[in-house]
């Protein structure tokens, strides 16, 4: 079976090495990525409450702080090309291949699983298309594509964000409404596919063997993918919703550069292990 | 040498007795072509449930021993049977049972992880293996993967939905191959083989429904019989005591379930001077009956057996219980109840047979008795053999040669009184070259078969008998079936596109699926548990009518592409012939011997009939010819078969009771 | 011998067939409509079931439309769920016609049952297919014990009430197909590949023999093939195959546990170099 056939396409000599990268790939990075990230962006919501920041848009004024963080990192740029858009690029690719193997029967064979399996591979595929318009508008400044041609500002992460998803700063325009729902299913449909597939991941790999360890390992899974899809809802429903003007209020005051005389004012009330990060950004 | 080279041997029929046969030739070195009409993993072997016999440790210790092995299965069919070759399988049974066990068999198991064992019909001792309640199904599988894995290594060709229509015997009646249809493409053709091998199962299909596959029509031997190879016991065919009524076949609920406990009545009431007689309410929900209003019909005559005397005798219980008027709701129906087992017992025994009763009937069996009746089950008959009995066999027949039963014999060291492993023709027919193993051969079982002796019958065959296959073909290597000219098979081939184009051109209006319900409904009636001269008689009156019908057929499919229509209407004209053979060789047997009961000859009668009918066809008179043959009884002299009875007033050997609670 | 002699009378219903036929390979399919009587209620005669409504169609072949036509070519065997010939897909999905009642399916008059031929192999005519590549697989696999010949060599290696349990419930598969037909990820081959999704079947057969003493010698012969194009990492865990097996045979398990030896069998392979 090792021997080198050389009627063996690439893809069928490294056929279960690919598989097994495939797999691993949607949980280490892209998953782990995926959980850190909507646990960022939620904070559009959870900042709210926390209380850190009195007197202004919480989640607007945490956001801001994490996003400030994020792009201190150094080489974010590799960061980002190594451990996320090549990654994804791989598992996506891979994936519509895979994907296209099969033909699904959830019209004759109406089980739970195999429900799950055919919404595996459609969220797959609308999810690299969310991905990929997320990432070009928000990332590379395909403005074009973006409601009201808006330019996302990591300065001003919250409030070009809510403009992002509305199309105009009070209420929605018809194109805004139209992403701020392709973001709703496109995140919904992402954590979805991700849940299912560390469950399915351990099948694979041969964690869970029996049924009980399967079911079992099926409510961890399900518990992981609803704190995620309250996270994730949270974070576009945050943003959709968002006051802009309090936003931008917000972010000023924190500031990505701006403001520096507010800083100080922070490192009082903010007992935070991003702070060293605000201050890397001055 | 050149010849050698090209040598093979053709194995008809893929279950059991077949693949046992195939492994042990091409092992030998000998490549063989197997044929069968499903593939081989689909044969009717699956069906078997209960287990296969064999003496072993524990029931050795406890007395029992080969010899007994060899003796119930004697006793069990009546003396009907040559006793070398059923000596010979006894002996090998143990050797049988190391060989599937290294071949990975899951027979249940102990706690200590060695073979589990259960109690079957006709013996006292736990002396059956099993795995659950698919013990067929499993040994079938075993069987045919060391087929496959042959076939990998090339030296295996399958040759699946290919039908068997002729051997190819030439001038000098030795067999040179076969001539088969492919059951897709419907080509017909010719394959050479040194040696051919039937192994084509049974005939349940003449009987119509019966638990028999629906390719189990005996079509395979007819062709052979029309052909000059003459036919063994037809007249003796086996009706199992317990099976499910259905609208297209009678499934088998297997005798393990009562060798495991299962317990056969009826409801009944006693009437003042304590007889038993039909329960007003027999239709009553069984779990309300109450202890006292239940006949245990198998239990109170066979104090020793109870449940598990031998087919033939519970199944006449059973319907003479029926045709009394004890019959459930008054039907033909009794209770087998396994209610009182726990459902794990149930489970791990028994599981195969539970969940067909739960699919097929819709009840479980772990809480309601099973609603059973018989049904027709296995051919003890089939195609005539002959075999060479080994060196002592004549001596202790002619008393040169004391046999000591009391002595403990070392399996290796016991006399040699079974088959000559060094001889050719063991189980060969009376043509050259052309044997019958398993179902199909007549030997072994005599006029009743013990239960789970049948998977071991069929895969001694093809063990023991495959060596002297392997024997006879390397005896014609210099003239071997690859040199013999082209013109017989050429015949063979036209001849069987002759009788398919006769099929396809008639035009008489006839169906041959009514011909073959008619037939079964038929041969049910006149010759299953109870028979008479007179309906014999008739029925071969209405078996004249059949075939006259059968001349007249008109087939609804006359394509050439996968005409099954084609295939089962030949095959009908083929179970006639063997209906024929049934009937008259029940008709020419004035006795009650086994399972061939004749209410006009109620008693066995060993000064005429201890002897194997031999049905030959004529092709003038396109009939059996019978006539009778002395049966080799030299190591065991016949004994009156009562199994205990008690109104028989018989006092029961020695073992009855010997081993009832320790076994 | 075991014929009707209920007390309760049986009566008869209409049950109408719709059977999607085919004259051959690549030759088309066409439907056609069958009313079959069948009896219900008669204790004792048993039930009719899709086997028994076949035959009946092959005695009067002829459609509601009065037409004649030729008997239905379908594959079938045991006719008590044990061999695995009469696979088919009823009213959709796919099981064996024999253990198909129709007082289930069709309990009153007039109701109806479709019949197609499985799916996922070459169809030869009408309901009836080929499974060769289903077979092929299993030589794929070396689904066999390599024992040492069948002279006599003593007893096989021993084992526990445990695994035999295990091995038994694994060795029930009778290689009908339902598994594969109910799997997405297992498609038709016209032409066999030998590089095509083993599917579930043998799968769980490789597990069959890697759990034997003397058949795991052969482990790693299959954990190649299993770990290569065409084994276990095509599963897309869509899981029908268990639902679908009419023996019950745990095959998401097998799936798995031979997901977690060919995980195993590759570290190894990558460190060992063998």
């Amino acid at each position: 079976m090792n021997t080198v056939n050389e009627n063996e396409s690439f893809l069928e000599r490294h056929h279960y090495l690919l598989r097994r990268l495939h797999s691993l790939s949607g949980i280490v990075p892209i998953g782990t990525f995926l959980m850190i990230h909507l646990t960022t962006n939620s904070s559009i919501v959870w900042g709210l409450m926390d209380g850190k920041y009195p007197n202004m848009h919480g989640g607007a004024a945490t956001y801001q702080h994490e996003v400030n963080f994020i792009h201190s990192l150094p080489l974010l740029l590799l960061i980002e090309i190594f451990g996320l858009w090549l990654p994804i690029a791989f598992h996506a690719g891979l994936g519509v291949v895979y994907a296209l193997s099969g033909s699904n029967n959830v019209r004759r064979y109406k089980y739970q699983a195999n429900w799950r399996y055919a919404l595996q591979r459609l969220s797959g595929y609308i999810g690299v298309l969310f991905l990929f318009y997320h990432v070009a508008t928000l990332r590379w400044g395909w403005t074009f594509l973006m409601p009201g041609n808006t330019k996302w500002d990591s300065e001003f992460a919250a409030s070009t964000m809510a403009l992002a998803l509305r199309g105009e700063t009070d209420g929605f325009t018809a194109v805004g409404m139209a992403v701020a729902l392709f973001y709703m299913v496109g995140v919904s449909l992402l954590v979805f596919h991700m849940a299912n597939g560390v469950w399915t991941a351990a099948i694979t790999w041969g964690l869970t063997v029996t049924e009980t360890a399967q079911k079992r390992w099926g409510y961890v899974c399900a518990g992981l993918g609803a704190g995620l899809m309250a996270a994730a809802w949270a974070s576009v429903i945050g943003f959709a919703t968002l006051d802009y003007d309090k936003a931008r209020e917000a972010e000023e005051y924190i500031g990505g550069g701006h403001g520096s005389q507010i800083l100080e004012a922070e490192n009082e009330s903010v007992r935070h292990s991003g702070a060293a990060g605000s201050e890397a950004v001055r | 040498m050149s010849g050698s080279d090209r040598q093979r041997v053709l194995v008809v029929g893929g279950g059991l007795a077949g693949l046992a046969a195939t492994i042990r030739i091409a092992e030998a070195g000998i490549p063989v072509d197997l044929f069968s009409l499903v593939p081989v993993k689909r044969s009717h072997s699956v069906c078997a449930q209960g287990g296969i016999n064999a003496c072993n440790e524990v029931a050795r210790q406890q007395g029992y021993s080969e010899y007994e092995h060899f003796d119930e299965t004697v006793y069990g069919g009546d003396f009907l049977q040559h006793q070398p070759p059923v000596y010979e399988m006894a002996h090998w049974a143990p050797k049988v049972i190391d060989l599937l066990d290294r071949m990975g068999v899951p027979f249940n198991r102990t706690a200590e992880g060695q073979r589990q064992l259960r109690l079957f019909g006709g013996s006292l001792y736990k002396r059956t293996h099993f795995a659950g309640a698919t013990t067929g199904q499993q040994l079938m599988y075993a069987l045919d993967e060391q087929v496959r894995r042959y076939e990998a290594e090339g030296r295996v060709n399958k040759y699946e939905f290919w039908e068997f229509l002729r051997p190819v015997i030439d001038e000098d009646g030795r067999t040179q191959g076969i001539i088969a249809q492919d059951m897709r493409t419907m080509q017909i053709r010719g394959f050479r083989g040194d040696a051919v091998v039937m192994a084509t199962g049974g005939c349940g299909l003449v009987f119509g429904k019966s638990t028999n596959s629906v390719m189990c029509t005996g079509a395979a031997a007819a062709r052979c019989y029309k052909l000059g190879v003459q036919y063994g016991n037809p007249e003796f065919v086996q009706v199992h005591p317990t099976a499910i009524p259905g609208a297209d076949k009678l499934r088998l609920m297997s005798e393990s379930a009562r060798g495991e406990g299962g317990r056969v009545w009826v409801p009944a009431k006693k009437n003042s001077s304590g007889q038993w007689e039909p329960h007003p309410n027999s239709g009553m929900d069984p779990r309300q009956v109450p202890q006292d209003e239940r006949w245990y019909i198998l239990e109170e005559k066979y104090p020793a057996y109870g449940n598990i005397v031998p087919r033939d005798i519970a199944t006449r219980e059973i319907f003479s219980a029926c045709m009394d008027g004890f019959g459930v709701g008054g039907g033909n129906m009794v209770y087998l109840d396994l209610t009182h087992k726990s459902p794990e017992f149930l489970e791990t025994r028994l599981g195969g047979i539970m969940e067909i009763y739960r699919k097929f009937v819709g009840e479980d069996p772990v809480e309601v008795p099973m609603k059973i009746f018989p049904g027709v089950h296995y051919s003890m008959g089939g195609l005539w053999t002959r075999y060479s009995a080994d060196a002592d066999y004549a001596r202790v027949k002619g008393g040169s040669m004391a046999f000591d039963l009391d002595r403990e014999w070392d399996p290796d060291e016991r006399p040699a009184c079974g088959l000559d492993p060094e001889a050719t023709d063991n189980m060969m027919t009376n043509v050259d070259g052309l044997y019958a193993f398993g179902e199909v051969n007549y030997q072994y079982h005599g006029a009743n078969r013990l239960g789970a002796n049948a998977l071991l019958s069929c895969i001694f065959d093809g063990l023991f008998c495959g060596q002297g296959v392997v024997k006879y073909v390397q005896g014609r290597s210099s003239s071997p079936a690859a040199e013999v000219s082209a013109a017989i098979f050429e015949r063979g081939e036209r001849d069987e596109e002759e009788i398919v184009r006769r099929l396809i051109d008639s035009s008489g209006g006839e169906n041959a699926y009514d011909i073959g319900r008619e037939l079964g409904e038929e041969m049910t009636a006149a010759s299953t548990v109870v028979k008479s001269g007179g309906r014999l008689e008739s029925a071969l009156v209405r078996l004249g009518e059949l075939r006259a019908r059968y001349d007249k057929l008109s087939l609804a499919d006359t394509g050439m592409w996968t005409n099954q229509n084609l295939s089962y209407s030949r095959a009908v004209g083929d179970m006639l012939l063997i209906a024929d053979a049934v009937l008259r060789g029940g008709l020419n047997r004035k006795e009650s011997r086994g399972s061939h009961y004749r209410e006009d000859f109620p008693t066995r009668d060993d000064a005429n009939y201890l002897k194997t009918t031999v049905a030959t066809y004529n092709t003038g008179t396109g009939q059996a010819d019978i006539s009778l043959e002395d049966v080799e009884i030299g190591l065991v002299e016949p004994r009156l078969r009562t199994y205990g009875a008690v109104e028989s007033g018989e006092k029961e050997e020695e073992k009855a009771t010997a081993g009832a609670s320790g076994a | 011998m075991a014929s009707s002699n209920g007390t309760v009378q049986a009566t008869t219903r209409t049950v109408r067939f719709r059977i999607e036929r085919s004259d051959g390979p690549g030759r088309g399919t066409r439907w056609e409509i069958f009313d079959v009587p069948v009896a219900s209620g008669g204790e004792g005669s048993g039930s009719a079931n899709v086997i028994s409504c076949l035959q009946w169609i092959a005695a009067h072949p002829v459609t509601v439309e009065g037409r004649e036509t030729t008997p239905i070519t379908f594959d079938c065997g045991c006719l008590e769920e044990v061999c695995g010939a009469c696979t088919m897909v009823i009213n959709g999905k796919v099981r064996q016609a024999c253990s198909c009642l129709i007082d289930d399916y069709a309990p009153n008059e007039g109701d109806e049952i479709t019949l197609e031929a499985m799916s996922k192999f070459p169809t030869v005519k009408d309901l009836f297919v080929d499974r060769t590549r289903l077979f092929n697989d299993l030589k794929r696999i070396k689904g066999w014990v390599p024992i040492d010949g069948s002279y006599n060599l003593g007893a096989g290696p021993r084992e526990t009430p445990d695994t035999q349990q295990v091995r038994y419930k694994l060795s029930e598969c009778m290689s009908c197909g339902c598994c594969l037909e109910a799997c997405p990820q297992y498609t038709l081959e016209v032409e066999p590949s030998g590089k095509g999704f083993v599917g579930a079947a043998v799968i769980s057969q490789a597990r069959y023999f890697n759990e034997h003493g003397t058949g795991s010698t052969l482990k790693k012969d299959r954990l190649d093939v299993m770990s290569g194009v065409g084994g276990v990492s095509d599963c897309g865990n869509a899981q029908n195959c268990a639902k679908a097996c009419p023996k019950e045979i745990p095959l998401t398990e097998s799936i798995a546990a031979i997901g977690r030896s060919t995980t195993f069998h590759r570290i190894k392979q990558f460190f060992s170099g063998k």
